[in-house]
């Protein structure tokens, strides 16, 4: 009985102690913002036939669809090209601030208004790749994403060591875009631009009034209890976005490899063949061809792939099976994006998948990358590297990051203001 | 404590609501339905049924053709354009493939199929929706093909599917028809305001 107190208790102080997976909850916020980032590039000069107000899913449409399920896109309040362009324009922009995690808090809040706002805007233009997007841009809300590998970290390295020399540090640029994003919250409530369904609106109030509170109590109650407070609720619902997250991805799988297990085609091993021959997804015939020509592997990828996704989540209890599984699962991805001619659906999955990479392997990663940086010419001075420091974050694996990864955290000293956007 | 409880009671309950989301009909699903999809609409919809439960064995081809009204008065009808062989050859060798080729026409014609009839009666407002979605699309495929002709206006458009099967692998030993089966829409008028795409 005594026993089971204790590892309560030592779990209660772990969830609430620390914003847990620094590591991975930057690896995807990196990855989404880099798929969602490169989908717009890509598709900058279709976008007008996507998402604009000349597409033939028209505005006309859009809107009675979005009468109908509430869904919600600002890109309904105006049919106009200006107004679409704008949105656009943010969207590409906010990608790029969210991925180098500039405010990272408000980032991600105006890069899920970016994806929501064009895939709901013209549903039907949307594939596999785009509804993994849409849901992790809306938990991604809920984390502390920017806890290191971001521009949030760096400055917070930056304004410890202003204050160990005993230089004031003061923050503009976090006041004004909250009081921005206020304004706009205030205007759009009263002219009636939130209408609709209630679970985005409630969001962004909930992430405005939070980042408000944290400002306040910074600023009037200094470092005391009511901040420690915040913190430990902060860090609650980081831990419980990224218990989502991580169950997200293990749906995605188990979803997919149940319902094929009752397919014929995947129980008599020749599933794979069939998109291979499908003219929608064979960019590259001839290398579908050869693919497709081995009976013997056909039935091998297909049993295996079946095999996997119904494993996967189970595996997540055994690090090393799951790192296995999880390498051959980024592989078949890598494959997929290549052979069936889905890059942006393989990228999104990809970066699903990362978030159960073991720690000690995203730290190495962000090693190469920082000495990748040093080799080129011309670099800033302080990169943007491996923020966590002198953290020794080497948890035990990705989904449950162990003890020690606290401690990354934790050497961080507080955080939380790396994410809420702003401090004083 | 409080938050921890609100926020494990409302990640449970989250998770709870999508996993029946996604699950096959069942005793929850039954009675609580209409409580799932009240929560997992508009934002959390999920589609992972990936190539499941099997994966399409058949290249549907869409096809259009239309009715245009020429300079000098003559009603023509033009041949039959093969908009997914379009899409097709924007694929092919295409590393990037675009939403526009890839998704656009394929998806909007799922939409019409799931939402019509065998008699192609619309069913409800989506129904409606997919045929003004379709419309659209035969007017900027026919603007973009310059199916018009110098002087000429598009006056009415008519889809049709051709549906293949594709071919078992050799290995199998299976047959099946060879023979394209089609599926002939009725000729819809283009309204006046749709003729010019500005979609371009």
């Amino acid at each position: 009985m005594n026993g089971i107190a204790l590892s309560v208790s030592r779990g209660i102080a772990r969830v609430t102690g620390a914003a847990l997976g620094p590591y991975q909850t930057a690896v995807i916020r990196i990855g989404f913002g880099a798929t969602w980032l490169l989908f717009l590039l890509r598709e900058l000069p279709h976008r007008h036939e996507l998402y604009g107000p000349g597409s033939p899913w028209g505005h006309d449409l859009a809107e009675q669809l979005i009468a109908d399920n509430g869904a919600f896109t600002v890109l309904m309040w105006s049919d106009g090209r200006v107004w679409f362009e704008i949105v656009y324009a943010l969207a590409v922009l906010s990608s790029v601030l969210f991925l180098l995690g500039w405010r990272t808090r408000t980032m991600s809040v105006i890069f899920m208004v970016g994806v929501l706002s064009l895939q709901n805007r013209s549903v039907f233009m949307g594939d596999g790749g785009d509804n993994v997007l849409h849901l992790m841009s809306i938990y991604l809300v809920l984390t502390r994403c920017g806890q290191v590998w971001s521009l949030d970290a760096r400055r917070a390295r930056r304004a410890d060591g202003a204050r160990a020399r005993g230089e004031r540090v003061v923050d503009r640029a976090g006041p004004a875009l909250w009081w921005v994003f206020g304004f706009v919250l205030i205007t759009l409530t009263v002219t009636g631009g939130l209408d609709g369904d209630w679970f985005v609106p409630a969001l962004l109030w909930a992430v405005w009034a939070a980042q408000g509170l944290w400002w306040a109590v910074g600023r009037w109650a200094g470092g005391g209890e009511p901040r420690i407070l915040l913190d430990v609720i902060a860090n609650i619902v980081h831990n419980g976005g990224l218990v989502v997250i991580m169950a997200e991805a293990c749906l995605i799988y188990a979803t997919a490899g149940w319902y094929k297990i009752q397919g014929s085609r995947w129980q008599d091993g020749t599933a794979v063949y069939y998109p291979l021959n499908l003219d929608y997804f064979s960019p590259w015939p001839a290398l579908s061809e050869a693919l497709a020509a081995n009976g013997t592997m056909v039935m091998l990828i297909t049993y295996g792939t079946v095999a996997v996704q119904v494993a996967f989540p189970f595996t997540l209890f055994n690090r090393r099976v799951k790192n296995v599984l999880l390498a051959a699962m980024m592989a078949e991805h890598a494959v997929i994006a290549v052979v069936l001619g889905l890059p942006f659906f393989s990228l999104a999955m990809i970066a699903a998948d990362a978030v159960f990479l073991p720690t000690s392997f995203l730290r190495r990663l962000g090693g190469w990358a920082a000495r990748a940086r040093a080799g080129l010419p011309g670099r800033l001075p302080a990169g943007r590297g491996d923020g966590g420091g002198d953290g020794g974050g080497d948890g035990r694996t990705g989904a449950v990051p162990g003890p020690r990864s606290r401690k990354a955290a934790e050497s961080d000293k507080d955080p939380g203001h790396t994410h809420v956007g702003f401090r004083t | 404590m409080v938050a921890l409880v609100v926020v494990a009671v409302a990640v449970c309950a989250h998770l709870g609501l999508v996993f029946l989301h996604v699950a096959p009909s069942n005793t929850l699903t039954k009675q609580h339905g209409e409580a799932v999809d009240e929560w997992v609409f508009p934002e959390f919809e999920q589609n992972w049924k990936l190539f499941a439960p099997n994966p399409l064995q058949q290249n549907v081809s869409v096809q259009l053709r239309a009715e245009v009204s020429t300079a000098d008065g003559a009603i023509r009808t033009t041949g039959w354009y093969d908009l997914s062989a379009e899409d097709g050859r924007g694929i092919d060798g295409n590393p990037l493939p675009s939403h526009t080729q890839q998704n656009e026409l394929r998806r909007a014609w799922d939409f019409f199929v799931a939402t019509h009839d065998s008699d192609d009666r619309p069913v409800g407002l989506r129904g409606t929706l997919s045929e003004d979605y379709l419309r659209r699309i035969a007017v900027l495929r026919l603007d973009r093909n310059d199916a018009a002709g110098p002087g000429g206006v598009v006056e009415r458009v008519q889809y049709r599917s051709r549906t293949t099967n594709v071919e078992p692998p050799s290995w199998s030993g299976e047959k099946v028809s060879g023979r394209p089966d089609y599926r002939e829409l009725p000729w819809w008028p283009v309204a006046a305001g749709e003729k010019e795409g500005d979609a371009a």
